[in-house]
């Protein structure tokens, strides 16, 4: 069915030939026919066979222009004729369609596209996304727009025509506070600022450049990864047990992103890295990204349940994280509204079937990972031995003294006694000690110390010090990562489409293939399966239409906050139309194109760096009165919108601007100080305390915080953070008074608030207004205004004066067990500051991106 | 103080405080209609249901782990007569169960029913006071779910989906309707019995849904809802004081840029101010009556299931949407004494009968039954037969998709009925089944849904809470 859609494309026309900016006259199929039939008709006329009514499908031309005894749906260039619109302006409820039962009234805004949709020659063509993005002129530049690379081309064009204005560009501050928190995820420090401020006119690429290459780069950017790969420390489902062994696949995934591993290349390591000739460990480490689907370990749960529910995971999760498609829906039924047919979605389904992993216990197959801190543990317990044995082995100081005085303790026995057992020497001993040390070789020294090995105590000692030391090192186990392995070739499963998804109703067997309506299937070589890799090699072709967009669109969303195509999950039919159409295709063109040919060759970097480093990116977020009215949603861009940070970066940002952040990089996930009580959950096999960090581990940045499932923590999950049990594309920002709550009164803020009163006390300067200017300036990354730090200083008086009195409640507010009152520190000073300092970390201008 | 109240007088600390303000007639007004426009798109603001509605709030008593419907309320003679006889094989073909193996000997309920009330309603003598109150209630003889573990089966009873990620009905309510007060979480979630609920924090999740309508976990133990209390040694002046400060800047903030999401968020620390007032006072159970207190057999400072079930009335009646109870410890096996027919199934029953009883009674003094829903039960049912796990002595049943019993009242359902009937050994429906679908469908009924066309669209699938077929049906026979 798909193929006859794509076959009867009337003219494979450049993608938005019709849709461009002043062609507001005629209706376009894709941008406004498509959506409408779609979600008003497709229902029981669309691609599911099993819902069609009256055996007539809109989707296919050829069905919709069908005679049907004397009538037809669509008659091209004659509105009045074709049966369609008699029925949908129709007021009769027998007549009318959509059915009144549907509930899906067409508006006569619709009607009325339908019908110039006709009255033009009801030209069918392929969903856009569906169609190869071409390569596209970049706009012409509009007068007076100020342009630093093709993207502002393209969306100062629409500005215009939008008549709106481009914004002048924010100030140096606001632009590094920016750049640092969307490249890394922090904000600059002190001395970053005014290294910045001080410098030449390129400065601001020189920062793009330095904060793509820091290391907090790749953590950053992994948070988008782990959304995406539904990562988490935990199983899932009831019981959620805990999974002690994932975490190097994050390690693996920081890394990877920092090393800049080209997309594509990066992507299929993840997808089939086991199935990569000559696959190394590092491949096969990536693969753990669709281990992190859920396994149910609940008494009397059928293994096979879950595993088949993990199988439809990866299918769905592929889809949707590579190619913006919502397969999940043609697991019961054919797609309603794109072209996955129910078979297709088990041909798909096969492919990722062949795994050995069968929602076990154990989590088999795993495989052993050496990583940085048991490396460390070893060099460790290496170097305490080697110190050891420097200290009692046979070639130390102490051995050799010892053997001197056991020497010298024998050898007068030798000339006048008669032997005895101390004397009784194997002849070479007694020959070598017959001699000077200094007259003996290397053998005979050998062997003296050899023999001598079990009389020492010095050795002994030392040997049983080793010997605990080698215990512990027997001890050290290296993680075991599991990991995606295929079935050996004996022991492949059979797939069946599974009737309405159920895993106890096989229907048909099927064999692996790709859904035909997006690209060509690919070819496959001789004795090649259709299996994971071809599936990666396919989604990486230069003909599949989706893969570049959806990922151009998704590092963009990142950075403007909402994506060209809003929907960043559905490219399908039913998801939105582009904002900017062209500049979209541009930049996948772009991005796909090798760099020997003038492309970025799948550089994450380098498409980030394009981004940020545009004009674009670079307005002020200051809304125009125009932009108010116009364009409430800033969706052409006059100005950079305005952003809250997201949940790990408000953790970051509180722990870094109040100095204590770690940045420790990788390893074990950390458990910070959170609540009591929020992980008792039945069945879980008594993993109900939650083990509290000690040291700096209470203070890392939040991507490393153990995430369980059932029980997020809980001061993310108020700021949108998802529960990750399965894939999200994107979190959907909320505004509440919960969150008013974790700023305020979260211990980990109150926390960093106490610190950032100690840094305004030592760092700071001057008087208390001065201290508040600095502290402003610090947090908000913008010179600071009169009326900020008359507004603070009020506070800071009113509070100083209430502690004076109140030694207690001061010491309490601004002291804990590891924060104790400073030397010299007046505790109701410090008190006022742990005042301001909370009310700074809960600024509309600190939690928000300017 | 109700919803309209509370935006306009938002808006006119706003207006007022507008004097140090420079912006343009232009850029007020429009900064006002996106104040407006953020409050109005507040998640939780009160909405009218699209249809003629009956209840406007539910309280949801979720027994988790599966009450044995047959020692409580489905009393079967029959079963009695054949205790301890083999299960007819009939029963046993193509059955799959969580535990039990072999040959299971048939149990008949060792508890005495009797018939109360016009009604004539069969309680277990381990209910006095839900006895009592027969007339109040719609039992619900004949539920079904297809789901036999306890995390798979509380989900679809609570979210419609088996598996994790989907809205709950919590959810879908406040998403539906808002909340009236906005000085308290709209969909309050309270816990007892020692335990989440197996299907874990996904039984209140929000799903697809925005994180706001998420079901607010609030506890007996520490601070009711996370944060509410201001750090040690800071008070309530000091509080008020820094978010004046905090106001002023914001205030600067949003003249400088505006943005109306800093409008919103003025307005949210506002809220979460006079959260840190409310919610202490309405989660404070020593504020009733010694009587009161009685009736539920509440102590205050415990998490017991009696307090949760009067601040429950508390909570309802302050104007929050949904309130959600979940007890556990109804996993009644038999591997010993603590999970056993003898002992731990006459405790659950002493610390839950009374409050049921009371809270039912409290909302009907007090004129909320009628608004209020009120929906007891567990996540399915217990089999007619003794699980004997392992050789075990102690007395239990094994999970049991196929019938169970629940009870609703208040929120326009018949009161003093008996709905559905099982076989005579309690093993299968025999008549007006009810299932899962079907009581998700009823529930949006009764709050002025149609449970048909209520959908949030997430990932190219319009997901509903009674699931993506229309199997459910609403329950016409137990609407008033």
């Amino acid at each position: 069915m798909s193929l006859r859609l794509a076959s009867l494309v009337v003219a494979l026309l450049p993608a938005f030939a019709l849709a461009e900016p002043g062609a507001g006259k005629g209706v376009d199929f894709r941008r406004d026919v498509l959506p409408v039939i779609s979600s008003k008709c497709f229902h029981c006329h669309g691609p599911d066979e099993k819902a069609r009514k009256a055996k007539l499908r809109l989707d296919v031309r050829e069905d919709a222009l069908l005679d049907r005894d004397g009538f037809r749906a669509v008659v091209p260039g004659d509105p009045a004729k074709s049966e369609m619109m008699l029925r949908i302006t129709s007021k009769d409820e027998e007549e009318m369609m959509p059915p009144p039962k549907e509930d899906k009234p067409l508006t006569a805004a619709e009607a009325e596209i339908l019908r110039k949709w006709i009255a033009q020659g009801a030209d069918y063509s392929q969903h856009w996304a569906f169609v190869k993005p071409q390569q596209i002129d970049v706009f012409v530049q509009p007068p007076g727009a100020r342009t630093r690379n093709e993207v502002d081309n393209f969306i100062t064009a629409k500005v215009s025509e939008q008549g709106l204005r481009q914004s002048p560009e924010a100030d140096k501050m606001t632009l590094l506070r920016r750049v640092s928190l969307d490249l890394t995820g922090l904000p600059p420090t002190a001395e970053e600022m005014s290294a910045f401020i001080n410098n030449t006119a390129d400065a601001y690429e020189h920062e793009v450049d330095r904060l793509l290459a820091s290391s907090a780069y790749g953590e950053k950017w992994a948070r988008m990864w782990l959304d995406l790969a539904r990562y988490a420390d935990s199983r899932g489902y009831g019981s959620d047990q805990l999974r002690m062994n994932v975490w190097p696949w994050r390690e693996w995934l920081i890394g990877a992103l920092n090393r800049n591993v080209p997309y594509d290349q990066f992507s299929t390591e993840m997808l089939a890295g086991d199935l990569l000739p000559g696959a190394t460990p590092e491949q096969m480490v990536a693969t753990g990204f669709h281990r992190n689907t859920m396994t149910n370990v609940e008494g009397g749960t059928d293994d096979e349940e879950y595993r088949v529910a993990a199988v439809k995971d990866r299918v769905a999760t592929t889809m949707q994280v590579w190619m913006g498609l919502t397969a999940g829906c043609a697991q019961c039924h054919s797609h309603k509204f794109d072209p996955i047919s129910q078979k297709e979605y088990y041909q798909l389904f096969a492919v990722f079937n062949q795994t050995e992993d069968a929602d076990r216990e154990d989590e088999s197959p795993r495989m052993p990972v050496k990583t940085k801190g048991e490396e460390e543990q070893r060099a460790k317990l290496n170097g305490e031995i080697a110190a050891i044995e420097a200290r009692g082995g046979v070639a130390s100081a102490a051995f050799e003294a010892e053997l001197h005085q056991w020497e010298a303790k024998i050898a007068p026995l030798a000339d006048v006694l008669p032997p005895t057992k101390e004397r009784d020497l194997p002849a070479n001993i007694a020959a070598t000690l017959a001699l000077e040390p200094s007259e003996r070789s290397q053998q005979q020294r050998t062997e003296l110390n050899e023999f001598f090995r079990p009389k020492s105590k010095i050795f002994a000692a030392a040997a049983k010090e080793i010997e605990g030391k080698r215990a512990q090192m027997a001890k050290i186990k290296s993680v075991e990562l599991p990991i995606m392995r295929e079935r050996t070739a004996d022991k492949r499963r059979k797939t069946f489409l599974l009737n309405k998804g159920n895993f106890l109703a096989p229907g048909d067997e099927v064999a692996a293939a790709i859904p035909v309506a997006f690209a060509p299937p690919p070819k496959l070589a001789q004795g090649e399966e259709m299996n994971r890799l071809a599936l990666a090699r396919w989604i990486f072709s230069a003909d599949n239409p989706l893969t570049a967009r959806v990922a151009v669109n998704r590092f963009w969303a990142q950075i403007f906050g909402t994506g060209i195509v809003e929907t960043e999950e559905d490219f399908g039919t039913q998801g939105q139309f582009p904002s900017h159409p062209e500049l979209l295709d541009w930049l996948a063109v772009k991005f796909q194109t090798p760099k020997a040919d003038g492309g970025l060759g799948w550089d994450m970097k380098a498409l980030l760096r394009l981004i940020v480093t545009s004009q674009t990116y670079r307005q002020s977020s200051k809304v125009s009165a125009v932009a108010a009215q116009k364009d409430v949603r800033n969706r052409w861009l006059s100005h950079y919108p305005r952003r809250r940070l997201e949940a790990e970066a408000l953790r970051d940002q509180a722990l870094a601007l109040s100095g204590l952040l770690s940045r420790k990089i990788g390893g074990p996930s950390v458990y910070p100080p959170q609540p009591d009580g929020l992980w008792s959950v039945a069945f879980n096999g008594g993993q109900n305390g939650y083990p509290t960090s000690k040291g700096e581990d209470r203070f890392r940045r939040g991507l490393y915080t153990f995430w369980r499932r059932t029980a997020p923590n809980p001061t993310m999950f108020t700021f949108d953070a998802p529960s990750r049990e399965s894939c999200t594309i994107r979190r959907m920002p909320t505004n509440t008074p919960l969150q008013a709550l974790v700023t305020l009164n979260d211990p980990v803020f109150v926390e960093c608030a106490q610190s950032l009163a100690r840094r305004i006390v030592s760092d700071a300067k001057g008087d208390a207004a001065s201290r508040i200017r600095w502290a402003l300036e610090l947090c908000l990354c913008r010179p600071a205004t009169d009326a900020q730090v008359a507004a603070l200083r009020e506070l800071y008086d009113a509070e100083l004066a209430n502690y004076k009195g109140n030694t207690a409640a001061a010491t309490q507010l601004a002291t804990n067990a590891a924060l104790p009152l400073p030397q010299g520190v007046d505790a109701a000073e410090l008190a006022a500051w742990t005042v301001v300092s909370n009310t700074l970390l809960s600024l509309d201008g600190v939690l928000m991106k300017n | 103080m109700n919803l309209h109240q509370l935006h306009s007088q938002t808006r006119r600390q706003f207006l007022n405080t507008t004097g140090q303000f420079s912006l343009g007639a232009i850029a007020l007004q429009s900064l006002i209609g996106h104040a407006s426009a953020a409050s109005s798109g507040n998640p939780l603001a009160m909405k009218a249901p699209p249809l003629p509605s009956k209840a406007k709030a539910v309280i949801y008593l979720s027994m988790s782990g599966a009450p044995p419907s047959l020692d409580m309320f489905d009393w079967k003679p029959e079963l009695k007569a054949k205790d301890r006889m083999d299960c007819p094989e009939n029963f046993l073909k193509g059955e799959k169960f969580a535990f039990i193996k072999g040959k299971p000997k048939l149990l008949g309920s060792p508890y005495k029913f009797a018939q109360y009330g016009q009604s004539g309603t069969w309680v277990s003598e381990k209910l006095p006071f839900m006895a009592k109150m027969a007339d109040d209630l719609c039992v619900i003889r004949s539920m079904n779910t297809d789901q036999f573990n306890h995390a798979p089966a509380e989900l679809m009873i609570y979210t419609g989906n088996m598996r994790n990620g989907s809205a709950s009905m919590g959810s879908w309510v406040t998403y539906g309707l808002g909340t009236e007060n906005q000085d308290l979480p709209g969909f309050v979630v309270l816990l007892s019995g020692g335990s989440d609920p197996t299907g874990g924090k996904a039984c209140w999740a929000n799903g697809f849904l925005p994180g706001a309508y998420q079901g607010v976990q609030c506890r007996a133990v520490g601070d009711p809802v996370l944060y509410v209390s201001d750090p040690a040694g800071m008070s309530r002046e000091t509080r008020r004081r820094s978010l004046d400060a905090l106001k002023k800047i914001n205030q600067g903030e949003a003249e400088l840029f505006g943005d109306p999401e800093t409008i919103t968020r003025i307005e949210q620390y506002e809220l979460a101010y006079r959260m840190q007032a409310s919610v202490p006072d309405a989660f404070n159970i020593a504020k009733e009556t010694p009587e009161t207190l009685a009736m539920y057999g509440a102590k205050p400072g415990e998490g017991s299931f009696a307090n949760n079930c009067l601040l429950a009335r508390r909570l309802i009646e302050k104007g929050v949407r949904f309130v959600q109870l979940f007890d556990w410890g109804w996993d009644i096996h038999g591997t010993g004494a603590h999970d056993d027919l003898m002992s731990a199934f006459p405790k659950k029953c002493l610390e839950t009968d009374r409050a049921c009883y009371a809270l039912v009674q409290d909302l009907k003094q007090r004129g909320l039954l009628d608004s209020t829903l009120v929906v007891w039960g567990g996540e399915f049912g217990r089999t007619p037969m003794n699980e004997a796990r392992g050789g075990s002595k102690a007395l239990g049943r094994d999970h049991h998709p196929h019938c169970f019993t629940m009870w609703m009242t208040g929120g326009g359902i018949k009161r003093g009925i008996n709905y559905g009937a099982t076989d005579e050994l309690g093993y299968h429906i025999a008549e007006n089944k009810v299932g899962v679908r079907d009581l998700q469908a009823t529930i949006l009924h009764q709050l002025g849904f149609d449970p048909y066309q209520m959908n949030y669209r997430y990932q190219g699938l319009n997901n509903r809470l009674i699931g993506p077929t229309n199997e459910g049906k609403i329950v016409k026979g137990i609407l008033a």
